[in-house]
């Protein structure tokens, strides 16, 4: 995993990136934010998010315990994606990104988005 | 003349670009770098040595020897170039590892805050808080921690999980998980996140969260104080675990006295999870129905009810 500013910043030159936030998901913390105007609430409510979907998911999948890749929410603006990067110690590092509808191509960001922390972090 | 707080004492050395060490007492120590935060240890938390240990990255001797070999302030970057860990995995490690020591030592404390200017950590600066943001986070995290559990109660008790769930289903995250397999009837908190390699916060969190959603036994007993306890001879060997459960269950009937504040809701718990799933010593109904230990087939069990079996028999 590249330095966290870099990851911040990897992700924010993905064609039709607005905005982005890395989360700390066990304290809901921004570890780094550009483009968001309210750090900390955005940070606290992704992570909320992200953690509604795994208890969704997991209690209405046969399979348990299935991993999320990414979370796509598709607003009328464009699209929000949440992504997990496990990390050494503690629960995950979400990366979260906001993308522009007209200038953003989903498929591409996700691309983009799973090769920002680099070979590393997958771990 | 009263001793300056840790918080104002902070502030002041924040402002004046302070660079070095501020000790605790032997709680733990504050790293400075030019007026803002770099690193901080607690005697409590697991720190970064542990967390990477923990990891399976790095024994503790090969950071032992990197913290020799690199000397003040360049361990982290000797880390780094010796392929251990990424920069990011650095930087992240030292941010957890620093918030979450300063959750539990910027809180009031009798210790005597010193400063030694100059001081650097070992591992050097990797992440930097300012002060202000410093208290803001921990702010955060104690709100967090009173909205998943609004209680204390179990936060310094040994963990000890229910034998049934209360529903049919029970989601549990990751950690959890590790918690409850870990959890012994005798380990706090403290000892898991330690055991574990796990961020004290975290560990606090999810044991709070744990506690919230009933899978906890709470060590708040409604009858607490109404019956004897049994009589020596016959408590003793009345676990099946052996000598270990019962020493952890009667240290948490111990400590269950010193908290008597408890909320309903708890002692609800409690009334639910001392009918069948306390381990069989903390049970304090004496002869009750209720209070049979569970028997398997292990041999100390095989003693127990033999003695037990003399006994009746002397009885008569």
């Amino acid at each position: 995993m590249i330095g966290i500013e870099e990851c911040l910043s990897e992700a924010m030159s993905i064609p039709g990136a607005v905005g982005a936030v890395l989360v700390d998901h066990t304290s809901g913390m921004p570890v780094a934010a550009e483009g968001v105007p309210d750090p900390v609430r955005a940070a606290d409510g992704l992570g909320d998010v992200f953690r509604a979907v795994l208890d969704g998911i997991a209690l209405a999948s046969p399979e348990q315990a299935a991993r999320v890749e990414d979370v796509i929410v598709t607003t009328d603006a464009g699209y929000h994606l949440i992504r997990p990067v496990e990390t050494v110690v503690d629960g995950p590092l979400l990366l979260c990104l906001r993308l522009d509808g007209d200038r953003a191509n989903l498929a591409l960001a996700r691309l983009r988005l799973r090769a920002v922390p680099g070979e590393r972090a997958a771990r | 003349m009263a001793a300056p707080t840790i918080d104002a004492l902070l502030t002041d050395l924040a402002e004046g670009g302070a660079t070095g060490a501020l000790r605790v007492g032997k709680e733990g120590t504050l790293f400075l770098d030019r007026g803002r935060v770099s690193y901080a240890e607690c005697a409590v938390t697991p720190g970064v040595e542990d967390l990477l240990a923990a990891s399976g990255r790095i024994a503790a001797g090969g950071i032992r020897g990197a913290r020799q070999t690199a000397g003040p302030g360049g361990g982290g970057d000797l880390l780094v170039r010796r392929g251990v860990l990424s920069r990011g995995e650095l930087q992240f490690c030292v941010l957890g590892a620093t918030l979450d020591a300063a959750f539990f030592l910027l809180r009031p404390s009798s210790a005597r805050p010193r400063f030694k200017d100059g001081e650097a950590h070992w591992l050097g600066s990797h992440w930097f808080f300012t002060v202000s943001g410093l208290f803001r986070e921990c702010a955060r995290r104690r709100a967090r921690l009173e909205r998943a559990w609004p209680s204390p109660a179990l936060d310094a008790l040994p963990v000890v999980p229910v034998r049934r769930p209360p529903g049919a289903r029970v989601v549990l995250t990751s950690l959890q998980w590790e918690l409850l397999v870990a959890a012994d009837a005798q380990a706090t908190p403290a000892d898991l996140a330690r055991r574990l390699g796990r961020p004290m916060y975290g560990v606090l969190l999810a044991v709070r969260e744990l506690a919230a959603a009933g899978l906890l036994a709470s060590p708040d007993e409604p009858a607490d104080g109404e019956s004897p306890d049994p009589p020596a001879g016959s408590a003793a060997p009345a676990t099946p675990a052996g000598a270990s459960g019962a020493s952890g269950a009667s240290e948490t009937v111990a400590l269950a006295r010193r908290t008597p504040g408890a909320t309903k809701a708890q002692r609800d718990r409690a009334g639910q999870a001392n009918q069948a799933d306390r381990p069989a010593g903390s049970t304090r109904q004496g002869a009750g129905p209720g209070a049979l230990p569970s028997v398997t087939g292990d041999a100390s069990d095989v003693e127990l009810l033999i003695r037990l079996r003399d006994a009746l028999e002397a009885l008569r």
